[in-house]
């Protein structure tokens, strides 16, 4: 298997959680986001301590173990819980709950008689809201759409194919900085700039997705820093689309159809 | 990796097994239990060498997966192996006097090696028992401190006077060593 050599030894420790170096630890866990052969390392390397837990076979637990495991299970029955629990409300409804829709028609109307009394009034008091509302409106369909955002951020976090990337100047010494994770899954990209070069107005920095199948890159987003150099983008596109890169050029506002010489970030090597 | 030759179709086998605990059937947990209490309770017991701690780990491990059945992906390996690095890291964690560290659906483990019945469990105790008694006796001992005593290679460094990066290899190797006998 075509496990990187830097860290062979960390991934074995690391399979038995005796990996105590939190530097070491974190670097591991970084590469094992990135490299499928390691992961696939790791759990072979799990496997080979299965095998040292199973040299430790042959004791059996006392009879009474079983007994107390089927105990167990019988107290926590899943399918037939739910079973139970629907017969039980049908056991436990009284007669007199078959008058309730009746019941529960005239609490209504007086309800609605009341209602309309209050609601002739409230109009009043709501044209004059109107405007205030429309205003409102707006405001919470902002909130709503930065809140899907959000949630688009946090299911690419968490998503199984995540993958953490980290672009560096080819200049050195390497200040300028793209942190980024992308995830062919959802088609998601999500990306935190530092250090990096301030533009004049008419420039931006345009994001590139270099696809796996080796066809012409694609635009992945674009971003301006701030005056301190930092910067964040959120961009979707397709889903399914297999990246072996991403690279970052410098392009006039709105961004370009193809990138424009040279490429300003790439991947880092490793 | 599959130690054993062919065998004929086993109804009990692994895939049908979980696919019983997952239709709820608790019989299911009865086969489960002769099958494979051996395994948990035996690393338990050698990692914590209490009966009663041991027996606790077994129920544990058991009704872990009784209520979370999906945690088991017969796709990707074996039961038994899988279960044994469960119990095992539970034992440690006992033993350590820390809350559970790893959700059981956390740990995938790549192998074929068949131990759906007796006499292929016993083949392949064996068999690591060979290699184990093979190994030489630093690099069996880094190997069981480790594994059986939960200690990180810096406290392995520390009680026996060797360097951090002797301690790693030692490790490796005797991991690599078990492998290669299997495969």
């Amino acid at each position: 298997m075509n496990t990187h050599p830097q860290f062979a030894e960390a991934l074995a420790l690391y399979a038995m959680g005796a990996l105590d170096d939190p530097q070491e630890r974190a670097a591991l866990e970084a590469h094992l986001g990135t490299c499928g052969d390691c992961r696939r390392e790791l759990e072979a390397l799990r496997a080979d301590t299965a095998l040292l837990a199973l040299s430790a076979t042959g004791p059996q637990p006392p009879a009474r173990s079983r007994e107390r495991l089927l105990s167990a299970v019988a107290a926590e029955p899943r399918v037939e819980r739910r079973n139970a629990q629907r017969y039980a409300v049908g056991r436990l409804r009284p007669r007199w709950f078959n008058l309730a829709p009746t019941l529960v028609m005239v609490l209504l109307a007086i309800f609605s008689i009341l209602l309309w009394r209050d609601l002739r009034n409230t109009r009043r008091t709501l044209r004059h809201q109107h405007a205030e509302m429309e205003q409102l409106q707006a405001e919470l369909t902002k909130k709503n759409a930065e809140l899907e955002e959000s949630k688009m951020v946090t299911d690419l976090l968490h998503a199984p194919d995540a993958w953490p990337l980290t672009l560096v100047s080819k200049k050195t010494p390497p200040q300028p900085q793209i942190k980024a994770v992308y995830s062919k899954q959802q088609g998601s990209l999500l990306l935190m700039a530092s250090n990096m070069t301030s533009l004049p107005d008419n420039k931006i920095y345009q994001v590139w997705l270099l696809p796996a199948d080796g066809s012409a890159p694609m635009s992945a987003g674009w971003f301006k820093a701030d005056s301190k150099g930092n910067g964040m983008m959120f961009h979707k596109m397709s889903s399914g689309i297999a990246a072996k890169g991403f690279a970052v050029t410098i392009e006039p506002p709105g961004g370009s159809q193809a990138p424009t010489m040279p490429i300003v970030m790439e991947p880092a090597a490793g | 990796m599959r130690v054993s030759g062919t065998q004929a179709p086993n109804l009990k086998d692994d895939a049908a097994l979980i696919s019983r605990i997952r239709a709820g059937d608790q019989s299911a947990m009865a086969d489960l239990y002769d099958r494979y209490a051996g395994v948990i309770y035996g690393v338990a017991l050698r990692v914590l060498t209490s009966t009663t701690a041991a027996e606790d780990v077994v129920q544990e491990v058991f009704l872990q997966l009784w209520r979370n059945p999906q945690a088991f992906n017969s796709d990707r390996g074996r039961l038994a192996p899988w279960l044994a690095v469960i119990a095992r890291n539970r034992a440690i964690d006992l033993l350590r006097k820390r809350p559970p560290e790893d959700d059981i659906d956390e740990l995938p483990i790549s192998t074929g090696v068949n131990l759906e019945d007796e006499a292929s469990q016993k083949l392949v105790v064996d068999k690591v028992r060979g290699v184990l008694g093979g190994l030489p006796q630093d690099q069996r001992k880094a190997l069981e401190m480790a594994f059986f005593e939960g200690m990180t290679h810096t406290e392995i460094a520390g009680k026996t006077g060797d360097p951090l990066g002797t301690v790693k290899t030692r490790i490796r190797t005797g991991l690599l060593a078990l492998r290669k006998v299997l495969a």
